[in-house]
């Protein structure tokens, strides 16, 4: 059973505190439980998440299911989020995507083996000027080529399995 | 108060009305899927649009509130072509499906169709397919692609019952009703979704594919379930009756019923009912014709009283019959002299209320059996008639018609059992009762569907019941059994009264959309 940690409902607190509605608080405490929950939104986070901020659970799925942001599946350790909007799409982002996909051997929205890499495309992510560009937790990764994507990559991997 | 022109008729309404306020109080037309009376305002249908005169863009009815002098129109072409279109995109995901729709008939995606559409769609986008048949438990189906998205469900759940399981889920045309995880939607109050859904997105399960909604006539009357006594509309046909769905009255329920209300045709229609008067102990005795009946119980109860004293009989009566029953019934006891007692089947909820409509008290007119009571000068306490029931020659019970409130019912019949007779004034055939141990006489009467007369709800209301249809013609009314069993005759054209004559089944023009 997914439990948020104790600095977690302390952020829910602070965020119900924040606003006029409960509801107006959703969006910050799905991140908050996205981000402990191994970076998806299970239907049990929801029913906790509920029971926290004393919400009907039927009112966070509402917003949950209206954003392409929260994961509804679970995801690898790495989300690779490649952009796939107009100027990214034109330097070759579609070429890229599907490299990364081969390289790991994963379909898009699918979890490696090794459940490290899962790769979406995305909307633009407001970084046209270097594109083409991935997001990876909260960091930006620009200018990319197919060979500094794979090496960005392998670089998260092993510092993620070092830990 | 505030004046304005509707269609070029005057109309003077409260200020803070909406546009369509005052065309539901001048009596006009106007399409709209998402507006209820009875829940806040969306306005997400787009269907409601009017012309007002001096605003160069059409404007929605529902959420335009009337301003001084407004000239308002909603027959235009303009607004016609606007409410074509906003219908058009209405259908584009819609699958047409009303050969299959339990909705079909009153439908108001057919009903607007008929009314601003017959055209050819300009669509030509592929619909999109979503989940059709999902389960959302013992009362409700659910078929997301016929849903409109007008949000009265979601609006229900979140603003009258309180209880929040519905929820619009995905974004653009992939937006979809649903609960969350497809619990049940199974709240004291669910089946009002249904009511209130505009197509054929939610559907009862009870009622789905039972009938085709133009082939059941509709008339009003008042819900027996308890002592609240909503105002609903019943759905019948020569079989018997198939649902009731809530009448508006803002006095009781407002637009609204409880869904054990909606259970009523379970003890109404002719399956579960005494269809002729019976005689007999243990499993073992005959048919009877009621009437002949009545009157014979009648004349044994005078030989017994005569004979061996008013105290050999005693009367029961129950909080399930009309005003004008009981006081027929109870006038019989009085002329008799014999004691009356009153059974109250459950007598530790009787005051339970949950705050919008259900009642404890599941009898429609407690409230007038005691005032009744206490007019003719009848009533002794519970307890009496359980210490001296073995003395008695005679128990005379009105039975419950509602026997589903009226867990009791085998406790009581052993009670009675020790009474040389029991005799039954009941609606359903039980077979608790054709197997007591003492000599029982049953005798059929009529629900409350086949009588007219008054109940009084809960805070003394008297509200009119109405004979719709009559299931089993040998039932008698308790009116009609006290006069026989006091030895007057039936007048055969005395009880019909001029509302029935009007709109028995085959008169009937009544079709119902809410
Ligand atoms: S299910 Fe019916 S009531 Fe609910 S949003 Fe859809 S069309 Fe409206
Ligand atoms: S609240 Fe009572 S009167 Fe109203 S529908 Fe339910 S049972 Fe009938
Ligand atoms: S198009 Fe890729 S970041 Fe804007
Ligand atoms: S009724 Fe006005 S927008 Fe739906």
């Amino acid at each position: 059973m997914f439990q948020l940690s104790p600095a977690g409902i302390d952020f829910v607190k602070t965020e119900l505190n924040r606003y006029e509605t409960k509801r107006s608080a959703i969006l910050p405490c799905l991140y908050k439980v996205q981000e402990e929950n191994g970076g998806w939104v299970s239907p049990e986070a929801v029913n906790h998440l509920a029971d926290v901020m004393d919400i009907p659970a039927a009112h966070i799925n509402e917003v949950l299911y209206f954003y392409t942001m929260y994961n509804k599946k679970p995801v690898g350790r790495l989300h690779v989020q490649v952009c796939a909007t107009i100027s990214c799409a034109m330097n070759g982002a579609r070429e890229l995507a599907k490299h990364i996909c081969d390289k790991y051997q994963v379909k898009e929205g699918e979890i490696s083996d090794d459940g490290m890499v899962t790769v979406t495309k995305v909307e633009c992510l407001g970084s046209c000027g270097t594109a083409p560009m991935m997001q990876i937790g909260n960091a930006y990764y620009e200018n990319l080529t197919k060979e500094s994507a794979i090496e960005v990559i392998e670089d998260l991997k092993k510092k993620s399995t070092n830990q | 108060m505030l004046k304005c022109k509707i269609n070029g008729q005057d109309v003077e309404v409260a200020e803070g009305s909406s546009i369509i306020e005052a065309f539901k109080a001048t009596g006009q037309d106007i399409a709209h899927y998402c507006w209820h009376p009875g829940l806040s305002v969306a306005g997400v249908c787009r269907l409601c649009m009017v012309e007002i005169e001096g605003n160069p863009r059409l404007q929605i009815a529902c959420n335009t509130q009337v301003q001084e002098g407004m000239v308002i129109n909603n027959n235009s072409d303009k607004i016609k072509d606007a409410v074509k279109w906003g219908l058009d995109f209405h259908l584009i995901n819609h699958p047409l499906d009303c050969p299959i729709c339990a909705q079909a008939g009153e439908c108001q995606l057919q009903i607007q169709y008929m009314k601003f559409g017959q055209y050819d769609p300009e669509m030509a986008e592929r619909k999109v397919k979503k989940r059709k048949v999902v389960d959302l438990g013992p009362k409700i189906v659910l078929d997301t692609e016929r849903c409109i998205l007008c949000s009265r469900c979601v609006r229900f759940t979140d603003e009258v019952s309180k209880t929040n399981e519905l929820g619009i889920f995905n974004r653009g045309d992939h937006s979809e009703i649903g609960t969350v995880d497809d619990r049940p939607l199974d709240n004291p109050y669910s089946v009002n979704t249904v009511d209130i859904c505009p197509v054929g997105a939610l559907t009862s399960r009870e009622f789905r594919f039972q009938q085709r909604v133009w082939y059941l006539k509709n008339e009003t009357t008042v819900c027996n379930g308890c002592s609240t006594g909503c105002s609903t509309k019943v759905y019948f046909n020569e079989e018997g009756m198939w649902r009731v769905k809530p009448d508006h009255n803002d006095d009781v329920n407002g637009y609204w019923m409880c869904d054990e209300g909606r259970g009523t045709p379970r003890f109404v229609n002719k399956d579960s009912r005494l269809l002729s008067a019976w005689n007999g102990q243990k499993d073992e005795g005959q048919d009877l014709e009621a009437g002949a009946a009545a009157k014979a119980v009648g004349q044994t109860l005078k030989k017994v009283v005569a004979e061996q004293g008013s105290d050999k009989v005693a009367f029961v009566v129950t909080g399930q019959y009309t005003d004008q029953e009981n006081r027929a019934f109870l006038s019989l006891a009085k002329d008799l002299g014999v004691k009356v007692y009153h059974w109250v089947n459950n007598p530790e909820k009787m005051d339970e209320f949950d705050g919008l409509l259900i009642r404890g008290d599941k009898n429609p007119n407690t409230y007038g059996l005691k005032e009744a009571m206490k007019e003719v000068g009848v009533g002794s306490p519970w307890s009496e008639l359980e210490s001296s029931v073995s003395d008695l020659e005679y128990v005379v019970v009105a039975g419950p018609e509602n026997h589903f409130a009226y867990s009791d019912l085998t406790d009581k019949v052993d009670l009675f059992s020790k009474a040389n007779h029991q005799v039954w004034f009941v609606a359903g055939d039980h077979d608790v009762l054709r197997a007591a141990s003492n000599k029982v006489s049953l005798i059929p009467t009529k629900t409350y569907v086949e009588k007219d007369g008054t109940y009084k709800n809960f805070e003394g209301r008297e509200q009119r019941i109405r004979r719709v249809m009559t299931l089993v013609p040998g039932a008698l009314s308790l009116t009609e059994a006290s006069k026989l069993m006091s030895g007057q005759e039936l007048l055969v054209d005395g009880n019909v009264s001029e509302s029935y004559r009007k709109t028995n089944f085959f008169s009937s023009n009544e079709r119902g959309y809410l």
